[in-house]
């Protein structure tokens, strides 16, 4: 099993950590990818789309200032700055009778939301426990085309960029198993993506070949991701600002505005190598070929879409 | 270095069988304002079942010097004591059961050094005195002819009729009358009904060794009898069969540690079973090589052995993890939480351990679901689970004391507050994943805990990793493999399988 899983082209937890992780992403950048309000930094010096920040509370004093502004706001999304896996994040999509609504309809107090909010200051959900920063950003309306994929939460494009070219991509759908959340393990839809073509090619829920989204019946193969080449541009571009060299690039394509990065991963999940058939390894090392001469942007995604497609997995 | 030590010196790979084998410590603190002053301690003798292999003392700024009067040994340690002085004694001794031949019929009369020396009246064993002649009258003695039966019902008598009581006097007539007597009094009692009856007889100080407990202080007598000194217990019950890991220590007419010219005396029993034959311990003790000995820790303080001999244990219970969460790629809830579950077991069976753990689990989560609707903020609210574990672990101390298991909290109380953190990790982990998703991670932090749990309790391992600590650095060897291992876990192979699958059936048109 060991050998066939080498010649699929498999990257196993073992081998992203010690020769890609460790080896292109230095610690020290990690911040800057950790921390959504230092990614956000990022793309607004870049001029890379990226969701408005609408208000940040640092310290517990600050809280009850958070919750008035929140009021006035029809709809947001408070998320930890150093969150991880989706953990902590409330969406809120409008007000009835003083209680915030919740995606998916149920209803929060202000207190709830009060008591949230500090929980993420406490830490709660960052990825060490360190204290956090409470962030609060618009609410995107995904783009009809990804929109129609699912009910609940917003569908994300995932794009891994290795050494500034992309390797593979899928996007994740959330379902109401998942609670709204675009996270394999939390039983969100991930449909590997033809990187030359931009459609969808297959999906796997909870690491099973499925064809259509279990909540609304449609169908999820044979999809055109609205936007390809600027989904790819963004992600790459961004990535790029990082100093990272193993990053995966998590980008919404909103209604109105076109591709934004969300946020981006340090340490991007395996299971994208299910949704798409394939394994990343013999993608990376073909970068890896090609990657020691400095290139331009667009030169690198069309080299990354070419490896993509002669390194296409067998299924 | 390993090597060497069982190449060139022949050290056990192996513990040895080690029956009775015994490290004992005492450590005496003692305080002055400057006099001249001595603390004298009992120290153990040879025969009657024991034998001493070794014994060290420390003391800082105080001369020792043993004496030994009657076959009593005493350790004198003297000087101008002047603040603090801490005294370490330490000895290794083999305490088998010591069984005496009960002799039958006439035996010859004592020789008359013995005779003199426990057979006649003193203050603490008033033998003769009215009170203990009709205690003796009312138990119709048998004739001298049958010496074995005397002491035996005199034996009976004060041990069935004479209640033992911690609290009641130790003086042996108000003991006879009272029917109540302290270990000590019945043994004083026993003494001076034998000499009343003719037996030389004498009271026994000693010390009965416990692993992973200090050793408790006993009492117990000694009866001439057919030409050697038969033990006898009115308190323990045995009768010319000492059991083993007893330790006599000498004469009961002495306090174990007195001191003169101090303000202050304090003293602390340790004792630590040994896992190795006594000439294999000299050669660790004081191995041929000058480097070697240097480097040996059986020469360390009781107390530090037995902390090095559970933390040298650490390392390769951490090569498990590493093997566990990177070779196999088991999901756990911190990196060393597993290592920590299977020291907190460490003293327990593994049933009644994880009981224990289970138990302090959901206490700790059934206080952390209460607490939400508190809305505290996390560090106060950590610290009231906190809270809670350490109560209920008080509790099920109490409830270990009255069914009496007293040691059963000695060396876990930490390792279980760390379950702490245990609690919050999996509620968290219940509160956004769900219970299926919480229980998994839970479940294998558990399993290799149990998997780890073994090593922890293998004599085996102990001895190989406290005699050879060096090994340590082989430890750190296959970490490092592990480390640089870049190859699939099991848990990728089992996730990936169908894209192996796949690549197969892509190959063969």
């Amino acid at each position: 099993m060991w050998g066939r899983l080498r010649r699929a082209g498999v990257l196993g937890i073992n081998g992203r950590n010690a020769l890609y992780t460790l080896r292109w992403n230095p610690r020290r950048l990690y911040p800057t990818v950790d921390d959504k309000l230092a990614t956000k930094r990022l793309c607004e010096d870049a001029g890379i789309p990226a969701p408005r920040l609408l208000a940040v509370a640092r310290y517990h004093h600050e809280l009850r200032r958070l919750v008035e502004e929140l009021d006035e706001m029809d709809s947001f999304v408070l998320k930890p700055a150093r969150g991880a896996m989706g953990n902590g994040i409330v969406v809120v999509v409008g007000h009835r009778g003083g209680r915030f609504v919740r995606s998916g309809g149920r209803e929060l107090t202000r207190e709830g939301l009060l008591y949230h909010a500090a929980g993420i200051i406490s830490g709660l959900y960052s990825l060490a426990g360190h204290s956090d920063v409470a962030m609060v950003e618009e609410r995107l309306e995904a783009h009809p085309a990804l929109a129609a994929l699912c009910t609940e939460g917003v569908a994300d494009v995932r794009v891994i960029v290795y050494r500034g070219y992309p390797v593979m991509s899928m996007t994740r759908l959330p379902t109401a198993a998942s609670g709204g959340r675009a996270n394999l393990h939390q039983g969100a839809i991930g449909a590997g993506i033809d990187l030359a073509t931009g459609t969808t090619q297959r999906a796997i829920l909870r690491g099973q070949a499925v064809e259509a989204n279990p909540d609304t019946g449609a169908p999820i193969v044979g999809r055109a991701i609205p936007e390809w080449e600027r989904v790819l541009e963004t992600a790459v571009r961004a990535t790029d600002r990082t100093g990272l060299g193993y990053v995966g690039a998590d980008v919404v394509v909103d209604a109105a505005r076109g591709p934004m990065i969300l946020e981006m991963n340090a340490r991007p999940g395996l299971g994208i190598q299910l949704a798409n058939g394939a394994g990343l390894l013999h993608r990376l090392e073909a970068v890896d070929d090609v990657a020691d001469l400095p290139r331009p942007l667009h030169e690198r995604i069309k080299l990354g879409r070419e490896i993509a497609e002669r390194t296409r997995g067998a299924a | 270095m390993f090597a060497t030590k069982v190449g060139v010196y022949g050290l056990p790979v192996r513990p040895g069988d080690t029956r009775g084998l015994w490290q004992v410590e005492l450590r005496v603190t003692v305080r002055g304002d400057g006099r001249q002053g001595s603390v004298s301690a009992l120290l153990p003798g040879p025969g009657g079942g024991q034998l001493v292999l070794d014994e060290r003392s420390s003391a800082d700024r105080l001369s020792f010097s043993i004496r030994s009067r009657d076959g009593v040994r005493v350790g004198v340690w003297q000087g101008r004591l002047e603040g603090v002085h801490e005294i370490y004694y330490q000895f290794r001794v083999q305490s088998g059961p010591a069984r005496v031949a009960l002799p039958e019929g006439p035996q010859p009369a004592p020789p008359a050094d013995v005779a003199k020396a426990y057979g006649r009246a003193t203050h603490e064993f008033p033998s003769g005195a009215p009170e203990a002649r009709d205690a003796l009258e009312r138990l119709a003695l048998p004739g001298p002819a049958a010496p074995l039966d005397r002491v035996r019902r005199v034996f009976a008598f004060v041990t069935h009729e004479v209640a033992t009581t911690g609290t009641a006097g130790s003086d042996a007539l108000l003991t006879l009358a009272q029917r109540e007597g302290s270990p000590r009094g019945k043994a004083r009692l026993l003494v001076t009904l034998l000499r009343t009856a003719g037996v030389p007889a004498r009271v026994v100080r000693g010390l009965a060794l416990r692993e992973l407990a200090a050793p408790d202080e006993k009492v117990w007598c000694e009866a001439w009898i057919g030409g050697g000194w038969l033990p006898l217990s009115p308190v323990d019950g045995f009768f010319g069969e000492r059991p083993a890991d007893l330790v006599a220590l000498g004469d009961g007419g002495r306090e174990l540690v007195e001191a003169t010219g101090a303000s202050a005396v304090g003293y602390r029993l340790r004792s630590l079973r040994e896992r190795l034959r006594p000439e294999e311990v000299a050669l660790l003790m004081e191995p041929e090589s000058p480097i070697l000995a240097s480097l040996s820790l059986y020469k360390l303080p009781v107390d530090t052995q037995s902390a090095l001999r559970a933390l040298l244990l650490f390392p390769l219970g951490a090569l498990l993890v590493a093997f566990w969460r990177n070779l196999i790629g088991v999901p756990t809830y911190g990196t060393f939480m597993p290592l920590l579950v299977a020291f907190a077991l460490r003293g327990f069976s593994l049933g009644a351990g994880l009981l224990l753990v289970a138990f302090v689990l959901a206490l700790g989560v059934a206080t952390r679901l209460a607490l939400e609707r508190l809305r505290l903020l996390m560090v106060p609210r950590l610290s009231i689970m906190l809270c809670v574990v350490v109560l209920s672990v008080a509790a099920l101390a109490l409830a270990g004391d009255a069914v009496g298991v007293r040691e059963l909290f000695a060396g876990v109380l930490f390792p279980i507050v760390i379950l702490t953190m245990l609690v919050e990790r999996f509620t968290i982990s219940v509160a956004e994943e769900g219970w299926r998703e919480a229980l998994v991670p839970l479940g294998w932090s558990l399993l290799v805990a149990v998997v780890i749990y073994p090593v922890f309790r293998s004599a085996r391992a102990e001895h190989l990793m406290f005699s050879f600590p060096e090994l340590t650095f082989a430890v750190i060897g296959g970490l490092v493999w592990i480390g640089a291992y870049t190859g699939y876990r099991v848990s990728d192979v089992l996730r990936f399988r169908a894209l192996g699958a796949a690549a197969i059936a892509g190959e063969r048109p």
